[in-house]
C-alpha cells in the first residue's frame, strides 16, 4: 500500500474535496456552512489545497456581493480518488 | 487517531469515508430547484421546436426571424433559470447546464431530435395542427429527462455533476449543424 497523501490527510480536507466532486463550483459561504468551520479555517485549507494544485479559487460575485468561488482541479480529483482507494484498501485488508 | 505507522485503522478509514460522503450528500440534498425550473425549460424548448419547424418551412425574409425568436426565447428562459439556481444555492453545476438545459442527456436529445424532425416534416407537408403536438411532446420529453437527471444526480452526485467533455460536445454540435444544413439545402 502506498503512503496516504498528506495534503488530504485531514477530515476537513477530505470532506471539502469530496463535497467539491458534487459540483462544478461552490461559493465560499456555502462551503463553509457545509463544513461547519470558520472563515479562517476554510480559507487556510483552501489556500493549502490550491498551493498543491488540488483546488482552484477565483474571485466572483454572489447575490451582489464579492465572494470566492472554489472548484476541484483534475489533479485534485485524481488525488482524491487515489486517497479514497487507499482508504478502501485499508478497510478491505481486514474484511 | 492513527495507528502506529501513521495510517488510519480500518475503523478510522471507514469513518473518514462515511463522514466525507455525508457532507457531500448533505450539500446535494439541500440544493433547491427553482420553482417551475423544468417546466419552463420544457415550454421554451416546445416553442423553440415549433418556431424552428415553422421558420424552416416558411418562405420569405421572415423565416429567419421566426427561427431566431424561438432560440432567443429558449436562451433567455434557460439563462434566467440557471441564474436563479446559482443564486439560491451558491453552486454551479456543469451537469445541470449541459445535460438538462443543453439537452445532452440521452432522453432529452432523443426526444428533441424526434420532435424537431416530426414538427419540421409536419410544417413542410403543411399538416400544421401536428406542429404544436410534436413541439409539446419534445418539450415534455425535455422536462421529464431533466427531472430524471436530477434524481440520478442526487443518488450519485460525483458521477453526474460534471458536463460532457468538450470533444463529445463538439461531435454532437457538428452532427446537429450538419443535420440543420441538410434540412435547409433539401428544401
Amino acid at each position: 500500500m502506498g503512503d496516504l497523501d498528506p495534503h488530504i490527510h485531514s477530515p476537513v480536507r477530505l470532506r471539502l474535496m469530496t463535497m467539491l466532486t458534487a459540483v462544478s463550483e461552490v461559493e465560499f459561504a456555502t462551503l463553509r456552512e457545509g463544513l461547519q468551520v470558520s472563515d479562517s479555517v476554510l480559507s487556510k485549507h483552501v489556500t493549502a489545497l490550491a498551493g498543491v494544485g488540488y483546488v482552484r479559487s477565483r474571485k466572483g460575485v454572489h447575490r451582489s456581493r464579492r465572494t470566492t468561488w472554489i472548484s476541484l482541479t483534475s489533479q485534485g480529483r485524481r488525488s482524491l480518488s487515489d486517497y479514497v482507494a487507499e482508504l478502501r484498501e485499508i478497510i478491505a485488508d481486514v474484511t | 487517531m492513527e495507528s502506529r505507522d501513521g495510517a488510519p485503522s480500518p475503523e478510522q478509514a471507514a469513518a473518514a469515508i462515511a463522514d466525507a460522503e455525508a457532507g457531500r450528500n448533505s450539500l446535494v440534498n439541500d440544493l433547491i430547484v427553482p420553482r417551475l425550473f423544468f417546466d419552463s425549460i420544457g415550454a421554451a424548448v416546445a416553442l423553440q421546436i415549433a418556431t424552428t419547424a415553422a421558420g424552416l418551412a416558411a418562405a420569405g425574409s421572415r423565416s429567419g426571424w421566426i427561427l431566431v425568436a424561438g432560440l432567443v426565447l429558449f436562451l433567455a428562459v434557460s439563462g434566467y433559470q440557471l441564474a436563479r439556481f446559482r443564486s439560491l444555492n451558491g453552486v454551479w453545476l456543469g451537469g445541470l447546464v449541459n445535460r438538462v438545459v443543453g439537452g445532452t442527456a440521452t432522453a432529452a436529445s432523443v426526444s428533441y431530435v424526434a420532435a424537431l424532425g416530426g414538427a419540421t416534416w409536419a410544417a413542410f407537408t403543411e399538416v400544421w395542427w401536428l406542429v404544436p403536438l410534436f413541439a409539446i411532446a419534445g418539450g415534455a420529453g425535455y422536462a421529464l429527462s431533466g427531472r430524471a437527471w436530477m434524481r440520478r444526480y442526487r443518488s450519485e452526485p460525483a458521477s453526474h455533476s460534471r458536463p460532457y467533455s468538450a470533444a463529445s460536445l463538439t461531435v454532437v454540435s457538428v452532427l446537429a449543424l450538419g443535420g440543420l444544413v441538410l434540412l435547409v439545402t433539401q428544401r
